[in-house]
């Protein structure tokens, strides 16, 4: 064995589980849903078969039905994913900076504990708040905002407040530890060259936060891009995601031709906005550079 | 403008560029600052000299408006600073660590303060290449500071806070992260631009030489109190207590006993050595305690201070230790430092002095050779043992 081969095979070895996790829990089932997406459901008791491959199932998964939910949980996802933003920004700026670091540890704890507590049953949970004769609605008129009860639960206004509420964690966390690290001594820096607490976080405090929020958009908005458990509990009939028809076509329908069809066309939107949101962001950063730099090349102004 | 040309009511005539007033400073239970008084004026290079601990760092962050006083006055140009954020006080910081942005170049680093200040773009650009042809990096703008080295940096970090002309720069240790021979040459380029600038500098260093070389004023400080302010050459000649003489340069302490006083001054008397001073009194420790001198007395337990400089090292004798201002000693280590030859000599039972004698003149006594020392009598200073 030469040395070369060795270490090949001590660093494949090693890394074993990562490689295995990605390849048997990732890129197999993936590539098995891509494949199945253009096979067919040949009779009542098969849900798949791929002995005649075609696009046909792409045409026939786009009905009104289904293009309607779709935009309904991009609608969601994307809305979801911003209200998230705004809810977290100021939340881990609040964390990371005026909580005193002997309690910050208990801080982020709170925001922790209802993550680990089951997801399904923290939705449930908002199923009694949000419905007719929850005490939200009834807080609401007893303190005479509202006159009648609100009527919220099972609509497209409960999944998004679930969501939201389900995903926000996983926004806050990053952006804690990215506005954490962008440090106290750096804003010290910033105003003691003139800059107010605003402008500091305009032109320090959020610019060095940006992988923090960048990576807190995708873990927010591609698992709420495919959610159905929120939309299951919470939105009834006139609140469904797409989740929920994939889920359909494969339990229920047994049509996993059809339904891989679907999960294709989620995942490529995914893709799609992910890569405009990049887009937008690129576009926007460099615009405020343009905006914000003092050209200086040798002789020039 | 070293005083106040308009009638503030609230300011005397009399102050100075940057006054500080009686300003204390306690974290909880901790006093971090006594109580200081202090007036810069304008186009000094002052330094704050202290072992860590000392309140150094804490007066300039005070200055700076990092941290509130809990007591007393910072006065600049007449008008108080205390309670004024730090983005609204005409000073900037260099701090230890450079703390540049690092999302900026080198460009936008330095024109991050005129910017906040809404100095107009062309202009700008205009101080910007100008500060940067000061401290000749005028290839950096582009660059991120990433890609620059921790002297450069530094440097960077100098024109960033000048390039705003506050009026007073304050300095955080900014060398401290360098290496001797950068630290050099950035000290020669702080002084070179304090010349040509005239800014008012608050330099803050635990290193004497630094301080030494490059203020026109030192402040020593020690456990929140200020010890002695004055000049390098005043400080290090006369020490107003036992912290400053030992802080500042190397110091030989000595135990000793007075034996007898008369009108020209004492006898002292060591385990094996008798030496006479004019001094009459004993300086403090610090200049924490209420008196800064007390009167000699017969069998006083003092401390004699002699500068190894002040030390003469010549071939042993058997007169030397019962003549005044002599002692008998053994070499017990030397070392040569390029001008000057140190000596390691220990006198009596526990006291091991230390000599510097010109490298030219000397000539080299080896290890466990015995020798005689011999000092000058306005050599020795009186110091109180407690």
């Amino acid at each position: 064995m030469t040395p070369l081969r060795n270490r090949l095979f001590g660093a494949a070895a090693l890394s074993f589980p990562t490689w295995a996790y990605v390849v048997f829990f990732f890129v197999i089932p993936v590539a098995m849903v891509i494949f199945f997406s253009f096979g067919s459901k040949p009779d009542i008791y098969t849900p798949v078969s791929t002995e005649h491959l075609s696009f046909d199932r792409f045409p026939e998964a786009m009905t009104p039905a289904f293009l309607s939910t779709f935009f309904a949980t991009l609608r969601i996802s994307i809305l979801g994913t911003i209200l998230c933003l705004i809810i977290a920004l100021p939340f881990a700026y609040w964390i990371a900076i005026k909580v005193a670091p002997a309690r910050r540890g208990l801080a982020l704890a709170l925001v922790m504990v209802p993550f680990w507590t089951n997801f399904l049953v923290r939705t449930l949970g908002w199923q009694i708040m949000l419905s007719p004769n929850g005490f939200i609605s009834n807080w609401l008129m007893s303190l005479g905002i509202t006159h009648d009860k609100i009527d919220i639960l099972y609509t497209h206004t409960a999944v998004q407040i679930g969501v939201v509420y389900n995903y926000l964690p996983l926004m806050i966390l990053p952006l804690f530890v990215a506005i954490d690290r962008s440090g106290q001594k750096l804003r010290e820096a910033s105003y003691d060259l003139g800059a107010n607490k605003v402008k500091t976080f305009m032109r320090v405090t959020l610019p060095m936060a940006m992988p923090g929020v960048i990576s807190g958009c995708l873990l927010v908005f591609i698992p709420l891009n495919g959610d159905y458990v929120t939309a299951t509990v919470l939105g009834g009939a006139s609140g469904s995601m797409v989740g929920q028809l994939i889920a359909e076509q494969f339990n229920a329908a047994q049509n996993w031709a059809l339904g891989s069809a679907m999960a294709v066309v989620l995942i490529a939107s995914t893709f799609i906005v992910v890569g405009i949101g990049f887009a937008v962001l690129k576009t926007g950063q460099l615009i405020t550079a343009k905006a914000n730099s003092i050209p200086i090349t040798n002789g020039r102004a | 403008m070293t005083t106040t040309a308009t009638a503030d009511a609230t300011a005397p005539p009399q102050f100075e560029h940057l006054e500080i007033q009686g300003v204390k400073k306690s974290f909880g239970d901790t006093t971090a600052i006594e109580k200081i008084d202090l007036s810069v004026k304008k186009g000094e290079f002052l330094s704050l000299l202290g072992p860590s601990g000392c309140g150094k760092t804490t007066l300039l962050r005070m200055i700076a408006g990092f941290e509130t006083p809990t007591a007393g006055h910072i006065y600049l140009g007449g008008k108080d600073l205390v309670g004024r954020p730090p983005h609204k006080r005409p000073v900037n910081t260099v701090f230890q660590s450079y703390l540049l942005f690092p999302h900026m170049n080198i460009a936008d680093n330095i024109a991050y303060g005129l910017k906040q200040a809404k100095v107009p773009k062309p202009e700008i650009a205009e101080r910007v290449r100008e500060v940067l042809a000061l401290i000749q990096m005028e290839d950096f703008a582009g660059r991120k500071p990433e890609q620059l080295s921790g002297g450069q940096q530094q440097r960077i970090a100098l024109a960033r806070a000048l390039v705003n002309r506050p009026q007073v720069l304050l300095l955080d240790e900014p060398m401290s992260a360098l290496d001797r021979k950068l630290r050099e040459e950035m000290q020669l380029e702080l002084k070179r631009l304090h010349t040509t600038l005239d800014t008012t500098f608050v330099f803050v260093t635990h290193d004497q030489d630094e301080a030494l070389a490059m203020s026109d004023r030192i402040v020593v400080m020690y456990d929140g109190v200020v010890q002695q302010i004055g000049s390098g050459e005043d400080i290090y000649a006369n020490p107003s207590n036992r912290f400053v003489a030992g802080f500042i340069g190397k110091q030989n302490f000595i135990p000793v006993t007075v034996t007898e006083i008369d009108e020209s001054g004492a006898t002292l008397r060591s385990d094996n050595s008798m030496m006479r001073t004019a001094h009459l009194e004993a300086k403090a420790a610090t200049a924490n305690t209420a008196a800064s001198t007390t009167a000699l007395a017969k069998g006083d337990r003092v401390r004699a201070a002699i500068r190894p400089e002040r030390m003469q090292v010549t071939p042993a004798d058997d007169s030397a230790g019962s003549r005044p201002n002599t002692a008998k000693g053994t070499v017990i280590s030397s070392s040569f430092l390029g001008d000057v030859v140190q000596y390691m000599i220990r006198a009596g039972t526990n006291n091991e002095l230390l000599a510097r004698v010109p490298a030219a003149q000397a000539r080299l006594f080896e290890h466990g050779e015995d020798v005689a020392l011999s000092w000058d009598e306005d050599a020795v200073a009186v110091f109180s043992d407690d």
